[in-house]
């Protein structure tokens, strides 16, 4: 193994989950320390930290190319692993790692920037007979030229951001006189999330599955995929809950989009691991839509299901080595299901609730694993994302995995802020999610809930908030309500006052 | 103010008008049909503050208080009620018919992040659903709409600026 040492250029679950399978590998591991996390958990998971507190710059350490590139120097580190998110698919990065005889743990800089660029994209797609959505042949520059390329194609379109990815820079049109709005809102997000405003067209598939290949691919020509991954239940273009393998899907049309995930891997020389996204629609046609070049969030339900540790052959490809399995080699076997445990308020529309973990206790059955980067005492910071953790739940079916993943839900246990929990305890008991009927606008059209409370919740609540009352106003069984004086309390004390009643 | 009054019943009042009445003094027993069930208020180390019902542990937390009115975290759901007396019950059913409809709607944030972009200016016309603001939050643009149809009273989001959760963005003369 030329690789002896790795520094791993991001934070949270994703470095943790890197420094499990380069220990297995006998590898060292450099993580940085950041002003904004000092104490984060996967720091304690390192062998050894560079400390970047002192760093002032206004961008963060982990999209500072320059500075990246000068901790692996001064740290001896002989690769970089990039993770997701970050500079994970920046082009100019994976370069300049090149030009530093650093290892780039990823795909080539070429395929980095085609794949990164989704007009380019787009047309290696038409060029090697991938189905597609009808579009823009390019960019467009502006909204009539939108309105124009749209009441060719018919609406409803969607705008997308040519260097866009991971629902940012979106918009949806319906018709002609919400173009100039969304079309200005798309460039604007476009131009601040990527730095290029420029966008394209696309004809908009109406309630489709998303549905994604993984894909492998070594340095010697060998592609193959892994299989599907079902990412259907998402919310503005974020996904919150992944399946390996898909209900939609049956042999016979796994292996017909596997094979076309292959060839549009192939067409950059694809190397590492990728992935390929396509929409599919209610009549089982398909739509490539872009290809993300890095490790994602979701890549666990994928290892579950083929019991291949993709960090690990990651890591391997970047030294060099060739796939040690060929296309018949990959047997999916069971059910696996990712729920995304994030710090957000369901009843207020997802909104992130940034905060400190009080507490936090997670399951651990044997169908459950766990990819995390929170433990109690930690915070969930507003610049980073507001991933608490990863529930990872196996079955030997889908019926037993949602069996399983209902069990595990009512035993995870977070304090301080709230959480996506209620929702998948809410989804997991939905008939349409369990007999596989969802498509991408489950959640806007399908649900008037967005929670679970079983009967007596409500009322067990109620009965707290009387207790309170009780203890604060009433002595020997009179009331004493004082309305002229306030009292703000601050959130999470009932622990200290349970105590005192 | 202060009332000095006997009182031999609760009710909590949920924000979307359900009645929840309790007797006092309150009893850590709910009669469900014709069975009590026991119900305790507890905390441990690991746990936290939590609620004993039926054999399982539900987390529980109070987020806001205030006054009479208590916003409890109940097994990772919240829930606003207000504790009335028989008196400030029969007081609120009162003033409540005597309040007209609100006139003025307030836009806030509803979470903290950066304001991107203000869509519209004092004086500007809104329809119901417009985004008057762009707010990023983390990683996410988003728009915040117009709850109501209506004339902008006042701006007070300026862009490139941070704001926390709740602040006001713009006021709204409701038409």
């Amino acid at each position: 193994m030329k690789i002896k040492k790795i520094l791993i250029a991001n934070r949270g679950e994703i470095t943790i989950r890197i420094m499990k399978t380069a220990r297995l590998m006998k590898i060292n591991t450099v993580v940085i320390r950041t002003a904004v996390e000092p104490n984060a958990m996967y720091l304690s998971f390192a062998d050894e930290i560079y400390d970047n507190t002192a760093d002032d710059s206004e961008i963060p350490v982990f999209l500072n190319i320059e500075k990246l590139i000068s901790i692996a120097l001064k740290t001896k580190a002989d690769a970089i692993h990039p993770g997701y998110g970050f500079l994970a698919e920046n082009a100019y990065f994976a370069q300049k790692c090149l030009e530093n005889k650093i290892i780039f743990i990823g795909p080539s800089p070429d395929a980095l920037y085609k794949m990164g660029n989704k007009t380019i994209a787009r047309k290696l797609a038409l060029n090697n007979g991938i189905p597609m959505a009808l579009g823009s042949e390019g960019n467009i520059s502006n909204e009539e030229e939108a309105v124009d390329i749209a009441s060719k194609i018919g609406y409803p379109v969607i705008i997308k951001a040519a260097s866009g990815g991971g629902g940012r820079g979106m918009r949806i049109v319906r018709k002609s006189e919400e173009m100039e709005k969304f079309f200005m809102i798309a460039s604007k997000e476009a131009e601040k999330a990527f730095n290029d405003p420029s966008v394209f067209i696309e004809k908009y598939i109406e309630n489709p599955k998303h549905i994604e290949f993984q894909i492998l691919g070594d340095t010697t020509g060998n592609v193959i995929h892994l299989g599907e991954r079902e990412c259907s239940i998402q919310r503005k273009h974020q996904k919150l809950l992944e399946e390996a393998p898909s209900c939609a899907l049956d042999a016979r049309l796994r292996k017909k989009m596997g094979n076309m995930a292959v060839r549009i891997a192939k067409a950059v020389d694809y190397y590492s691991a990728g992935t390929v996204e396509f929409l599919l629609d209610s009549d089982r046609n398909f739509y490539f839509m872009e290809m993300n070049t890095r490790i994602q969030v979701e890549h666990p339900v994928t290892e579950i299901v083929t019991g291949i540790d993709l960090i690990e052959q990651q890591i391997r490809i970047a030294n060099g080595e060739a796939l040690k399995f060929r296309q018949e080699d990959i047997k999916l076997k069971g059910w696996a299901i990712e729920c995304r445990i994030n710090a957000e308020d369901v009843q207020a529309g997802f909104a992130p609730d940034p905060g400190k973990i009080e507490k936090l206790s997670l399951p651990s059955d044997p169908y459950v694993r766990i990819d995390t980067g929170i433990r109690a005492g930690s915070a969930i910071v507003s610049s980073y994302d507001s991933m608490i953790a990863k529930l990872i739940i196996s079955g030997k079916d889908r019926k037993e995995a949602i069996k399983n993943c209902k069990m595990a839900l009512d035993k995870v246990w977070i304090k301080g802020t709230k959480t996506t929990l209620p929702f998948f305890r809410m989804l997991v008991r939905n008939e349409k999610f369990q007999n596989g009927d969802f498509t991408t606008s489950f959640i806007e059209k399908d649900l008037d809930k967005y929670y679970f409370n079983s009967e007596y919740e409500e009322m067990l609540a109620a009965w707290l908030a009387t207790k309170l009352f009780v203890e604060e106003n009433l002595e020997e069984n009179s009331i004493a309500v004082d309305f002229e004086n306030v009292k703000e309390l601050s959130p999470w004390l009932l622990n200290k006052r349970i105590n005192q009643f | 103010m202060s009332d000095k009054l006997q009182i031999k019943k609760l009710h909590a009042l949920s924000s979307e008008n359900r009645k929840f009445s309790f007797t006092i003094p309150l009893k850590n027993k709910i009669r469900i049909g014709k069975r009590d069930y026991i119900v305790q208020l507890r905390a441990d180390d690991k746990h936290g503050p939590y609620v004993l019902w039926k054999n399982r542990k539900y987390p529980v937390e109070i987020v806001r208080s205030r006054q009479n009115r208590y916003e409890i975290l109940f097994n990772d759901i919240s829930y606003t009620f207000t504790v009335e007396t028989p008196f400030s019950l029969q007081r609120m059913k009162v003033l409540n018919a005597q309040r007209g409809k609100t006139e003025q709607e307030s836009v806030r944030a509803p979470m903290p992040g950066k304001i991107i972009d203000v869509l519209v200016r004092e004086g500007s016309p809104v329809l119901r659903g417009e985004p008057v603001v762009i707010l990023e939050a983390m990683k996410m643009q988003n728009e915040i709409q117009s709850p109501v149809n209506g004339i902008i009273k006042s701006v007070s989001a300026k862009a490139n600026t941070n704001v926390m959760k709740d602040d006001i963005l713009v006021e709204i003369k409701v038409d």
